[in-house]
């Protein structure tokens, strides 16, 4: 009988993922948020959106390559785009919102993909209208062809400020300033990680020169300490931090901007995958509370796998092989994935899989946050978003011993928002680790729904057909 | 290992632990009383509940119980000194019929209601139309409303009972757990995961798993664990103004004052499982859609579970053991709306030795023994 294998995410790894499967023989179905494939990385724009596009060539290609690769399977697929999960459960069970109406399947195996979402370290004046995530300013850019702003102010750490600075620029925008909280040479200290990312670097240098020739004043160890503006963004002012991320006094610079994009990293999509009952670990570097999984990406629980970003920061690459490897691994039976076969078959994905994991090792140095940072968060800054909880409430609360998520959650509100927390609880596991000496051990309880659905269209829901 | 010795030890740290523990502490400065609860602020029952108070019951006790709960809840900032508020809102519960078996029933209850003074009264199907223009008229045949039922916030009660039992003293702590009770001389041994702990006292406020705890000294009580469900919506425009409960769909319905709407939607189960169950929101949708057709388009923000107490005639079990010195405090599904009550009730039987309350001879454990059980009508469980 046909092995039934469910995808969620059509970024590079569940692409690769689905390809793999079919590849095999088995009938897969994808479901997506999205409008296309391609996921946040591969983000494509609608397709009467004629004009350039503005990454490098090289990574370009890659995205064509990819994409097209799915498309020659899509009509062997069952391909759900514009489609939400919205609970996953620990008997295999994933329900789905599309359109109007919900489905249930049972697959013999998910791959959860995932992916991640942007970091932020909220500070005073973040919540006003121009300020942005840098990747939120990109998707603009590559799916509505729309310059998100004038006059730009990029900030945050690793490479994504920069080449989000870059594009922008090469869109006809304007880049005020780029502030770094670290050096991108920080990767030197990595030569043998960049010997295996060479051809990376190499895009990463045209991006660098392209920000270089327009003179951009770039700010290397600043960072947004407050936005300024009445009812829009009007200038950001950034000062030097030191190696524990305190506020180097003085060093106060006031520009003038439009927008300001920020990216402090990312956060792993990891709600749907936990609600499986999955083992969980927390590195906050790599994305916060990350499955625990093996090489074939196997979670705690059987016929759950998970695969790409959201598995642990790691890049559009390692998440291609991770989607071949990992669609290889769900579409043979349990007892065949340590087998000498597929190991065979593997071995060549596994090898490259490793070589730009090793590449990653160079990019992770440049995410590192000191802790100190989310000083910048003060009394007043609204954190939870959702249900406007300022953090002095969020510090009295561990003040007065409400130390887990779940305690915090329930004395101030903040996660029970329409976002579920995805906005805020990273930041509140940071918070909590800096007040109190104590990083959160769990995270909050994730429970349905990942994404709100009408009543009408729970009513309306479909089951799948008895295997 | 540390040794403790206390008064009076209260195992369980939701609605009713903490109201029994301060209302103690106010009955007597000075009391060393210990609260212990095996998992964190708010984890258990009484954070998990629909939030909503009435008191439109069928029997006497629990009418009584509720309002003196109700004027505590009218005043509780003040009372326990917690600027923040609780969140009281009343703006009524709406009990709904939809056969003529159920408003009969609500008939009768509400001649008791009246005679305790409750300010409840009839509705026809148009008076409750009127009332939630969102509701349909599926076989609706009428209802009863009382405009001073309401809700609060579960969270903050519990927060502002925690503060005011730690300003009088009372050592509360969590992550406790009690593997087993025995006794010592006049009174008891607790032995937790953190040491042991003697009291001349215990009252047993964990509600559902009270027969645990009594086992380990071989007593037992007929309470029966429920696992429910519910769901919270979104923040939309104001459609449901009073609580409603529906006898028939065994729903109730709590818009609360920031938007959310908040459904229990009761089914026949049994257990102690409080994670969602996957088929749950399939069968509560057509439910919700059938009794409140206005609220189809409205997006589900989450769904939650919890556990509550089901005891044989559906009344709380409140007294003294078989074991002198030992006490019970089980709520049947009802314990956050009459927990001011019940703790003056129990502070005053446990330091006072106080019997006099006619709830205390009605709702002993001994009644299961003796007597004839009279069971509550005004329910929504299935």
């Amino acid at each position: 009988m046909q092995r039934a294998i469910a995808i969620i995410g059509a970024g590079p790894a569940g692409m690769a993922a689905a390809v793999e499967a079919v590849r095999r023989g088995c009938r897969v179905t994808l479901v997506d948020e999205g409008p296309r494939p391609g996921g946040q990385i591969y983000r494509q724009a609608h397709p009467s959106l004629a004009g350039g596009e503005f990454a490098e060539p090289a990574e370009l290609a890659r995205k064509r390559r990819l994409i097209a690769a799915f498309q020659a399977v899509i009509d062997r697929i069952d391909y759900r785009a514009e489609a939400t999960v919205y609970a996953v459960f620990p008997n295999g069970e994933i329900h789905l919102a599309q359109g109007d109406r919900t489905e249930v399947l049972r697959p013999d195996a998910m791959i959860i993909a995932t992916g991640v979402r942007e970091q932020a370290i909220p500070f005073p004046g973040w919540t006003l209208p121009g300020v942005m995530f840098a990747g939120g300013a990109q998707a603009m850019l590559k799916a509505q062809r729309v310059l998100p702003g004038r006059n730009a102010v990029i900030a945050g750490c690793g490479p994504l400020p920069l080449v989000v600075a870059a594009q922008l620029l090469r869109a006809g925008g304007r880049i005020a300033a780029l502030a770094s909280l670290r050096s991108l040479r920080t990767m030197l200290r990595h030569p043998g990680s960049l010997w295996s990312g060479r051809h990376i670097l190499r895009e990463g240098l045209r991006y660098e020169r392209t920000v270089r020739r327009a003179g951009v004043l770039q700010l290397t160890g600043y960072v947004p300490v407050r936005a300024i503006g009445g009812e829009h963004l009007e200038a950001v002012a950034l000062a030097r931090i030191d190696a524990e991320g305190r506020v180097v006094p003085g060093t106060e610079q006031r520009i003038a901007c439009d927008l300001l994009a920020i990216n402090y990293g990312f956060v792993a999509n990891s709600e749907l995958v936990a609600m499986t009952g999955a083992e969980m670990r927390r590195d906050p570097l790599i994305g916060g509370w990350l499955p625990v999984i093996d090489t074939f990406g196997r979670t705690s629980v059987p016929g759950v796998f998970a695969a790409g970003d959201g598995a642990g920061l790691r890049g559009a690459l390692v998440a291609e092989c991770d989607g071949t490897i990992v669609g290889a691994a769900a579409s043979v039976p349990s007892t065949a994935v340590g087998g000498a076969t597929l190991q065979a078959e593997l071995a060549e994905t596994v090898a490259r899989r490793a070589r730009h994991l090793d590449f990653q090792q160079a990019v992770r140095a440049t995410l590192r946050l000191p802790l100190g940072l989310w000083r910048l968060v003060t009394d007043e800054t609204v954190v939870c978003r959702c249900e406007n909880v300022r953090f002095g409430e969020i510090r009295e609360a561990l003040a007065s011993g409400h130390r887990s998520l779940n305690a915090v959650k329930r004395n101030v509100r903040s996660g029970m928002g329409w976002c579920g927390g995805r906005t805020c609880l990273h930041a509140i596991a940071a918070l909590a680790e800096l007040a109190t000496g104590e990083a959160p051990t769990e995270m909050m309880t994730p429970r349905p729904m990942a994404r709100p659905v009408p009543f009408a269209a729970i009513a309306r829901q479909k089951k799948a057909a008895a295997e | 290992m540390t040794k403790d010795k206390f008064d009076v030890l209260i195992i369980g740290a939701g609605a009713y632990g903490l109201s029994c523990a301060w209302w103690m502490a106010k009955r007597r400065a000075g009391a060393r009383i210990l609260v212990v609860d095996e998992g964190e602020f708010a984890s258990g029952a009484s954070g998990r509940n629909g939030a909503g108070f009435r008191m439109q019951w069928g029997l006497d006790l629990n009418i009584r119980l509720c309002q003196e709960s109700t004027r505590f809840f009218e005043t509780a900032a003040e009372q326990l000194d917690y600027p923040r508020g609780i969140e009281l809102k009343q703006g009524g519960y709406l009990v709904l019929a939809h056969s003529e078996k159920a408003l009969a029933t609500l008939k009768g209850s509400l001649e008791v209601q009246h005679r305790y003074g409750v300010p409840s009264e009839l509705l026809n199907p148009d008076d409750c139309v009127k009332m939630v223009p969102a509701l349909g008229r599926n076989r609706l045949v009428g209802g009863t409303f009382c405009g001073k039922d309401g809700t609060i916030s579960p969270f903050l009660l519990l927060d502002s009972l925690l503060k005011a039992c730690r300003r009088e003293k009372v050592d509360v702590r969590y992550g406790t757990r009690v593997e087993k009770l025995e006794r010592n001389g006049g009174g008891f041994r607790a032995h937790v995961n953190t040491g042991s702990i003697e009291a001349d006292k215990i009252l047993l406020c964990t509600d559902w798993a009270v027969p645990e705890l009594l086992a380990s000294l071989g007593l037992n009580l007929p309470v029966k664990s429920l696992p429910k469900e519910a769901i919270v919506t979104v923040p939309c425009t104001p459609r449901v103004k009073p609580i409603l409960i529906s006898l028939e769909h065994h729903i109730s319905v709590n818009q609360v004052s920031r938007g959310s709407i908040v459904f229990v939607v009761s089914r026949a189960r049994e257990g102690k499982e409080i994670a969602s169950t996957p088929d749950f929101l399939a069968f509560a949708a057509p439910k919700i859609i059938d009794l409140l057709p206005g609220v189809a388009d409205v997006p589900v923000l989450r769904t939650w579970g919890g556990v509550s107490s089901l005891t044989p005639d559906m009344q709380p079990i409140l007294g003294e053991t078989e074991i002198e010195g030992l006490y019970v405090a089980v709520s049947s599904f009802r314990g956050l709306m009459t927990s001011p009550a019940v703790g003056r009730i129990m502070s005053a039987l446990i330091l006072e030795n106080d019997t006099n309350d006619p709830v205390l001879t009605k709702l002993s454990p001994r009644r299961f023994r003796t007597g004839e059980l009279i069971v509550e009508p005004l329910l929504n469980q299935e």
